[in-house]
């Protein structure tokens, strides 16, 4: 549903949440994990649903029922800290990343606090010596919680436009 | 006659017949553990895997809980040909090739659905779910005095289901799937008879690899020992709780007719394993489904991994993806690896948990699944780096020049695996899992198919014999042709 930037959210808010999720991208795309997962909240829900053809009136085709992924803290913390291993050969070579972050609009959320971010992404990704690449198109629908510039992300939903995921895995975040 | 010249008066030479000297050398070195490289990316055997095997295999499609009413239907492939899973509106379970008798065009267009028909979006040919063609547009002017009982959706030539895993052959010379199968469904019979109630979560997930398919067949068929490195991160990180030495004692098996599985198994018999699934689950299980052997085998089992030749696999093991909070939780994953190229694979994924268990135990299998063996993870991750890589090696050029041949010699005689003499059930069988017949077996399958225009007779479990090796090297060789 189309979604413009609310009258009821301030310019100061929607800054905060447009640097926000550009500091986001910034951690991932120069690989600083630590400070990324500092900025998940403890209640983080972060997921990718699949998503298939459907007709068009039955809609999008996301899955309400499998995902590519669907984490909580501890899982995220669990997979940055197998990249500190020395065997995470997946990111080791690390990925080059990129992540525009576009079609930003803000909405006040539902709880206190709280800010709905939706948004668009377009990831690319390239590897070792290959002039080959993969690209990432998705729309992400965000909540922001917290409050003085201390923002955390508390939910996140990406939703792919792709149904076969034209990568040979999903070692990375979106 | 040199293979490769080009008889220069219009004789038609059998496909495959440049290969002649490379089968018949693969079929040697297979014997003493030699994969040649080039089997991992050639496009012309690529040619004959497309004509050749998976038109004759036996193919998983789907499992049965995925189209559980009347209309359902699902898009699949079995190589690269499209195919519609539908269930009738009599319940029954359909293979349908997704081609217009018209005009040929793809009716379905979608992924997933429910109709009772389908119909062609070009002249608008319409078929029953059971692919039965009962009528067109303007029928009178169109169609008068065609016999439409000869013009259905052209079926699968053979389907079976087996434990509701829908399999479909495109053979009619292929024998039935339980010989097929063979010995390997003892094996398989002590997940599936016990875990009587599972259906598919979801629908399955798919990304795509520049690999070939094998590499992940021959991995899932019971490569245990690239866990100490590969995934050494998964021990380090707690995703996985078995010791990896002790995760190493079990058992690698080889029924016959391609098909191998690896088994971790506990040490005292009294730990009740069952692959990791908790009282809640294994309180339901009826142990007298199973001979005595196979509930043994199945109390002290914590990991089963076994590749249904050609590309289906299944793996069993108690892993967490948040050691944190979940522990490691049982899963069941079925692994599909479409051929897309000659080093092109889509991977295609489902999580089967049981119908009767609780939903929180639901939930957690299903996290335990796709945080470990799923396009992101923790272990498939890791996997895709070598695998594209061997494809690179395999289609090289200084490889095919010098014959380049990979060492898959583990257990004949080197390393300290042993056939073991007195198993009580069928098949080959070796004690403990460093040993490399369960990835042999799948290639020299494959040579089998690829290699005859013949229906590739079945195989009974493979042997070990002396090997007379005047160059050192293993002190065993394998025949794998043992007549059924």
């Amino acid at each position: 549903m189309p979604q413009t930037t609310s009258p009821n959210v301030s310019d100061a808010l929607y800054r905060a949440a447009y640097e926000f999720l550009f500091t986001e991208a910034e951690y991932l795309d120069d690989n600083e994990m630590e400070s990324w997962l500092g900025l998940m909240h403890e209640d983080i829900e972060y997921e990718v649903p699949v998503r298939i053809t459907r007709e068009r009136a039955a809609g999008p085709g996301f899955s309400d029922s499998s995902w590519h992924m669907q984490e909580t803290w501890g899982s995220l913390e669990t997979r940055v800290a197998r990249l500190k291993t020395d065997y995470a050969w997946a990111e080791d070579p690390p990925s080059r990343m990129r992540r525009c972050v576009t079609n930003i609009r803000v909405s006040p959320g539902d709880a206190e606090d709280t800010l709905n971010v939706k948004s668009n992404l377009l990831l690319f990704r390239s590897r070792f010596d290959q002039t080959s690449y993969q690209l990432f198109f998705a729309e992400r629908r965000d909540v922001l919680q917290g409050a003085d510039e201390d923002w955390k992300l508390r939910k996140r939903v990406i939703l792919l436009d792709h149904t076969t995921l034209g990568t040979h895995n999903l070692g990375i975040f979106l | 006659m040199t293979p490769n010249a080009d008889s220069g008066n219009g004789h038609h030479r059998p496909p495959g017949s440049e290969f002649a000297r490379f089968f018949e050398d693969m079929e040697r070195s297979m014997r003493e553990g030699l994969v040649p490289a080039q089997a991992l990316h050639d496009p012309d055997l690529y040619k004959l895997e497309r004509e050749r095997l998976f038109t004759r295999a036996w193919n998983f499609v789907g499992h049965a809980s995925e189209i559980p009413s009347p209309g359902d239907y699902a898009m699949r492939y079995i190589g690269e040909d499209p195919f519609i899973f539908s269930r009738d509106e009599h319940g029954e379970i359909h293979v349908l090739f997704n081609a217009c008798r018209h005009r040929g065009t793809q009716i379905c267009r979608v992924e997933k659905g429910n109709t009772s028909h389908f119909r062609c979006p070009y002249h608008g040919w319409t078929y029953k779910n059971s692919g039965e063609l009962v009528g067109m547009p303007a029928l009178k002017d169109a169609g008068s005095n065609l016999d439409k009982s000869r013009w259905n959706l052209i079926e699968a030539p053979k389907v079976a289901v087996y434990h509701g895993l829908v399999f479909a052959c495109l053979d009619v010379e292929a024998p039935p799937f339980d010989e097929y199968l063979g010995d390997m469904k003892y094996y398989l019979d002590m997940l599936f008879l016990l875990n009587d109630d599972l259906e598919v979560m979801g629908e399955p997930s798919r990304w795509t690899q520049e690999a070939n398919w094998k590499s992940g067949a021959e991995n899932f068929a019971g490569d245990d020992y690239h866990l100490v490195y590969l995934h050494r991160s998964m021990f380090e990180v707690d995703v996985i709780q078995i010791p990896y030495a002790a995760n190493m004692l079990g058992h690698h098996v080889l029924p016959g007719n391609g098909h191998a599985l690896a088994i971790s198994v506990a040490e005292d018999p009294e730990a009740l394993a069952y692959w990791g699934y908790p009282e809640e689950v294994t309180s339901k299980y009826d142990l007298s489904r199973l001979a005595p052997t196979q509930q043994d085998l199945a109390k002290r089992s914590r990991v089963l991994v076994a590749t249904v030749f050609p590309n289906l696999s299944v793996l069993a093991i108690p892993l967490t993806g948040n050691p944190h909070k979940d522990p490691p939780t049982a899963f069941i994953v079925l692994r599909l690896w479409q051929p897309k190229g000659p080093a092109a694979m889509e991977l295609w994924n489902w999580v089967l948990v049981p119908k009767g268990a609780s939903e929180e135990f639901r939930q957690a299998s299903y996290r335990a699944a796709m945080g470990t063996f799923a396009s992101s993870g923790l272990f498939d991750q890791d996997d895709s780096e070598p695998w594209q890589s061997i494809a690179r090696t395999g289609g090289s050029p200084f490889a095919r020049k010098i014959d380049l041949k990979l060492n898959y010699q583990m257990g004949l005689g080197i390393g300290s695996a042993r056939q073991i003499e007195d198993w009580p059930g069928p098949g080959l069988v070796f004690d403990h899992r460093y040993e490399e017949a369960n990835q042999r077996v799948i290639f020299e399958r494959w040579l089998q198919y690829v290699s005859s225009e013949a229906y590739p007779p079945l195989t009974g479990a493979p042997t070990l014999s002396e090997a007379a090796n005047p160059n050192g090297g293993p002190s065993l060789r394998m025949d794998y042709r043992t007549p059924v």
